[in-house]
């Protein structure tokens, strides 16, 4: 207290002592013990002479005979303008205190006249007591009749069966005479006073008789017959929204170990009801975090189990959903979100009922308690970009769980690197919390004594996972000084000051052994075991009856596509005011296009003259990267989705929210990135390369790759624990799709393993980018706008092309074979003859041209055993016709695309021009496969057009079978036969899919966790 | 601006507050129990009056008798007219009333406006 408010005290205690007869010696004693509390020894005097003047003291006799009537109304004005001055400094809480002071002071001789008690009302209304708390409190000091005490903000201890008054609340117990309780509403203060005979302690110190104290957090009251009066209980009898509540938490761990076996707890068992505030101690190692999250069920007992309400908080989590909140030690943040949209979008995932504004006045109503309303608009940024102080952070993702008023609520060091007036701020609103019913688990590191003793309850663990006390946080002091016999052990706070000091207890838990020298060994006098063996002798914690209802739940969440929605917009909020990552992402396609398409672009008319896209050899390549480039954009953009997510995912758990509404929104937000990416690629890189008449089609491909991409890297964000680690892997997985496009590498010319001269082989099925080239390659050589007038004719003329020029050679030299070495008695000569004729067999199965071969059977005649002279000279008939006629039909074909082609030119067409703008030479040099020396291939006994693949049609050989050579334009499956572009997007948009339940059952992760599972065993 | 006029009973003083005339006048005796209520209008009207004063207000105070009670809504006036500019205040007590006297330098001790005291018999 400040000199100028003693001051003040002083002439105000004067004042009211002085009237209707003056001072009394009791009173006068009154004061000076008040002096002696406040003052040092030498100031005392000066100030007691000050009030004696002010009261008109004398020492040689009665003064008050000679004031007789003092002029009050003046007294009155003095008194108005001291409270005036000690309004303006003193808190409310002091001044009730200062209130009470005052009323004690005349009760101290109860000489309750009436001048006196108008002039402390008169400070009553000055102070802004409120008429009925003044009238509570008057009664409370100096009323001696029980009945009268009608109030239910007085609690009355004492011995009586019945209380005395209706309202009264009241506790019986074996006491002497009355202790009362009285709580201040306004101010959230308790008082206490005792009227009897018997020595109570308050807080060690023994209550004097008709005194009032202040019953403060944490205090304890031992009375006479040796029962405890708690502070939290007794807070507990006056909250009337407690003993509405109902709510029972019963955990029995008997025993926790870690994945790897260790033991992480031992025995631990607790058991609260509603409104209580728990503080979890221990030195680091101890298992704090441990136990909190095996009381949170994030972690499952091995042995034991948690209760709430009796229901297993594992076996039910649909009645207890939405009752748990947890807060972890780091920030469970949306950084490029402001301090309200952060609470905001939370809000709005718990309470689907309320209307928007409901929910904004909500958390209007968070952010103001927590006193975050001058910062709700700044956004929260990164620990390392700080916006917001580490309070103030702490305070805000404690209202993120807040703000949906979880019954339980589990808090892992909310005080950590906070400064002393900020954790005593964010342990008040804790505490508020708790007296509101909710049942608060708090880990605490250090805490000064005034948190200390806010707690109702403490648990403190020893190394090992070891339980060695769980009481109230005072007794802890005395209790281990007692357990190891040092003096005062009775007393767990200083006498003066009431400080507590919690290191006491760790230095006491921890000690060492001193050697013989006075150095302390590495061993402890007393071990985790002993200590907790100890505390298992001392302490029988009774199980609460559980309650029968559902825990209290405030939660409503959203339909899940209601949630996906807030969870997008939330995200989308989140991304767009990312300003850096927007950019990046929004010019990082077009900016790639413009490098990869100017640096290609060069002049490639024949004579070098000019650029034409006909004759750019760069096509194909440029096609590959662009792929590429759709794969690693997507990959990118998604692969830290889920990492950066996982903290508040975390959190989000308790909620109940659908995992699945989380990944719609994520997939719908990368989904329209990638969109917008690929359609700037493909814009910028078609529109430079003069690419025509493409766009769509390739923009659908590219970003149909991309959100591929997509699940795939949302599918190892959701896998890895760390980013780094995420875009290791991005080369892992891109490498592959480029080797085994088909491009760089032809598929014939493979490791024997997987190469396959006749089909796309498997493993390369497995890679997008193979499906995403040739559907790419296929559609622009097959429909571009000059092409697709005469694909037709063309590709006709290359089957018969194909078919007189190689396929009835290879036959014709096959037949040779056969009629020259069809008798040999040579086992190894004749079983090449059964090859030969397998050859020829396979070669005309789907041959329609059978001219010269009607009534012949050629299963039977084609073998060993059927060939005959004769048949082979009759076959070879056929061949030369067969060639014959191919060529016949190839003519035919060129006569009539060459028709065709005049008929265009004498529309007024330039088709050279056509060609030049449409028709890619390398690109069909490619899609052909010109460049391959052999054109027919014979594999297992079966001739195999190599050329010409896009001429080709799929030969499948059951109806599942849809695999063909690479480039091959139509795809067959069930018996119908699909365009190319069409299958292949199917083909991506299904691994797209597979993908998605991969992730959606997050198979990675838990294939992951099962080979972590495995450890190396350390051979000495 | 209305005046205020509140005429005069055996318990409550004569009140006459008009901005025109500049007249602001306390007169007789207040032995009210529930003296705040009592003086609310003036409270109110003072502080109509505060939004466009005179340059000068000079209030006078004439009490016979004053109960505790209603010295307190007396400081509550005295604090509004402080934040007028160019108020005074005027104490009149009778020569044999020391008292009255007394709860005028009080007050005037409390609040910065300026107190003249005068004697009336």
């Amino acid at each position: 207290m400040s000199e100028e408010i003693l001051k003040a005290l002083t002439q105000l205690f004067a004042i009211i002592t002085k009237q209707d007869g003056g001072v009394t010696v009791n009173e006068r004693q009154y004061v000076i013990r008040f002096f002696q509390q406040e003052l040092d020894q030498a100031s005392i005097q000066a100030y007691l002479e000050r009030y004696d003047k002010y009261s008109g003291y004398s020492e040689k006799g009665p003064a008050h005979q000679l004031t007789i009537a003092a002029p009050s109304v003046k007294d009155s004005i003095v008194t108005l303008g001291i409270c005036k001055k000690i309004n303006r400094t003193l808190t409310q809480k002091q001044k009730v205190i200062v209130l009470i002071k005052l009323l004690e002071l005349v009760g101290s001789d109860n000489k309750f006249t009436p001048q006196r008690m108008e002039i402390i009302n008169t400070v009553s209304t000055v102070f802004n007591i409120s008429a009925e708390e003044y009238k509570l409190i008057e009664t409370f000091v100096v009323t001696t009749k029980m009945s009268d005490l009608d109030f239910t903000d007085i609690l009355v201890v004492n011995a009586q069966p019945e209380k005395s008054a209706k309202k009264q609340k009241h506790i019986q117990t074996e006491i002497d005479g009355n202790l009362f309780f009285l709580k201040v509403p306004s101010v959230d203060l308790y008082f206490t006073q005792y009227l009897g005979d018997e020595s109570h302690y308050l807080n060690g110190f023994v209550m004097q008789h008709n005194r009032i104290y202040l019953f403060s957090h944490g205090s304890t009251i031992k009375i006479q017959s040796g029962d405890a009066l708690y502070y939290s209980d007794i807070i507990a009898d006056f909250n009337e929204e407690l003993q509405t509540t109902k709510l029972s938490f019963n955990a029995t761990i008997d025993e926790y170990r870690f994945p790897n076996g260790t033991l992480g707890l031992k025995d631990v068992v607790v058991s609260e009801g509603p409104g209580k505030l728990i503080g979890i101690m221990g030195a680091s190692g101890a298992g704090k975090t441990t136990l909190l999250n095996v009381l949170a069920g994030l972690e499952k007992p091995t042995k034991g189990e948690i209760l709430i309400n009796g229901y297993n908080i594992h076996a039910r989590p649909d009645k207890i959903k939405g009752v748990v909140g947890y807060v972890a030690q780091d920030d469970l943040l949306i950084e490029e979100l402001t301090v309200f949209e952060n609470l905001y979008y939370n809000a709005k995932l718990c309470f689907a009922h309320l209307s928007e504004t409901e929910i904004a006045d909500r958390v209007q109503e968070v952010l103001e308690n927590l006193g975050l309303e001058t910062r709700k608009d700044l956004k929260v940024g990164s620990v390392l970009d700080k916006k917001i102080s580490g309070g103030q952070r702490k305070r805000l993702n404690i209202a993120l769980e807040l703000i949906r008023e979880p019954a339980i609520l589990f808090l892992d060091e909310p005080t950590s690197g906070l400064s002393s007036r900020d954790s005593e701020n964010v342990i008040d609103l804790l505490k508020e919390l708790s007296l509101k019913g909710k049942l608060v688990f708090v880990i605490i590191h250090q805490p000064s004594s005034d948190i200390y003793k806010m707690f109702d309850k403490m648990i403190i663990m020893d190394t090992g996972g070891y339980p060695t006390y769980y009481g109230t946080p005072v007794e802890a002091v005395s209790y281990f000084k007692r357990a190891t016999h040092q003096a005062h052990s009775n007393r767990g706070q200083c006498e003066t000051c009431g400080n507590v000091n919690p290191e006491q207890i760790f230095n006491i838990i921890e000690a060492k052994v001193v050697d013989e020298y006075g150095q302390p060994t590495n061993k402890r006098k007393v071990t985790p075991m002993q200590w907790h063996d100890m505390f298992k002798s001392k302490f029988k914690v009774a199980a609460l009856a559980n309650e029968k209802e559902d825990p209290p739940q405030s939660l409503h969440i959203p339909s899940k596509i209601k949630q996906a929605v807030i969870f997008a917009t939330r995200d989308l909020k989140a991304k767009i005011s990312n300003r850096q990552y927007l950019l990046i992402n929004l010019l990082e396609a077009p900016f790639l296009a413009l490098i990869l398409s100017v640096i290609i672009k060069y002049k490639s008319a024949p004579g070098g003259e000019e650029y034409l896209f006909r004759f750019n050899e760069n096509l194909p390549a440029y096609l590959l990267m662009s792929i590429i480039v759709a794969l690693f954009m997507g990959l990118t953009v998604s692969a830290e989705e889920i990492i950066r997510d996982r903290k508040i995912l975390k959190r989000e758990s308790f909620l109940n929210l659908s995992w699945n509404s989380y990944l719609v929104s994520k997939l719908g937000i990368l989904f329209l990135l990638s969109a917008i990416q690929t359609l700037m690629f493909v814009m910028v890189g078609n529109f430079i390369l003069e690419i025509k008449g493409m766009t769509l089609a390739f923009w659908f491909i590219l970003f149909s790759a991309s959100c591929m991409a997509n699940v795939l890297g949302l599918n190892i964000s959701s896998a890895f624990n760390s980013a780094v680690t995420v875009y290791v892997l991005i080369p892992l997985l891109l490498i592959p799709q480029m080797i085994l496009s088909g491009v760089l590498f032809s598929f014939d010319k493979l490791h024997t393993a997987i190469s396959n001269k006749e089909k796309v082989p498997f493993v390369a099925d497995l890679m997008v980018s193979r499906w995403a080239y040739e559907a790419l390659a296929v559609h622009q050589f097959v429909n571009n706008d000059y092409e697709k007038a005469f694909y037709p004719y063309e590709k006709e003329a290359s089957i018969a092309d194909y078919k007189s020029a190689y396929l009835a050679d290879e036959l014709l030299k096959q037949n040779q074979f056969a009629l020259n070495h069809y008798q040999s008695d040579d086992d190894s000569i004749s079983r090449k003859v059964g090859v030969a004729l397998t050859i020829i067999k396979n070669g005309l199965s789907n041959e329609l041209f059978k001219e010269g071969l009607e009534g012949k059977n050629l299963n039977t005649a084609l073998t060993t055993q059927g060939y005959s002279k004769e048949f082979g000279q009759h076959f070879e008939l056929y061949l030369t016709n067969f060639k014959k006629h191919y060529q016949n039909v190839y003519n035919e074909q060129v006569k009539t695309a060459d028709l065709k082609m005049a008929f265009y030119e004498k529309e007024g067409f330039d088709l050279n021009k056509e060609k030049n703008n449409y028709y890619n030479e390398s690109l069909a040099d490619l899609v052909k496969n010109v460049n391959t020396k052999e054109r027919l291939s014979v594999e297992n006994n079966r001739p195999i057009q190599l050329i010409d693949p896009v001429f080709q049609t799929p030969n499948p050989i059951h109806p599942l079978d849809y695999r063909t050579g690479f480039f091959f334009p139509k795809k067959g499956f069930l018996g119908v036969q699909y365009s190319t572009y069409l299958f292949n997007s199917v083909a991506i948009w299904l691994m797209t899919v597979a993908l998605y339940i991969m992730l959606y059952f997050e198979l990675l992760r838990k294939l992951l966790k099962s080979t972590g599972k495995i450890t190396f065993v350390n051979r000495k | 601006m209305a005046p205020l006029v509140i005429a005069e009973t055996s318990e409550t003083p004569n009140i006459l507050m008009d901005k025109a005339q500049g007249k602001f006048q306390i007169t007789g005796r207040s032995i009210i129990d529930n003296a705040s209520n009592f003086y609310q209008p003036v409270v109110d009207w003072l502080k109509e009056y505060a939004k466009a004063p005179n340059s000068e207000s000079l209030v006078s105070f004439k009490f016979e008798y004053l109960n505790i009670e209603s010295s307190k809504s007396v400081l509550d006036l005295l604090t509004i007219l402080e934040k007028i500019n160019g108020a005074s205040v005027i104490w009149y007590f009778n020569e044999e009333d020391e008292d009255m006297e007394e709860i005028g330098e009080e007050l005037a001790e409390l609040v910065t406006i300026p107190f003249k005291f005068e004697i009336y018999s």
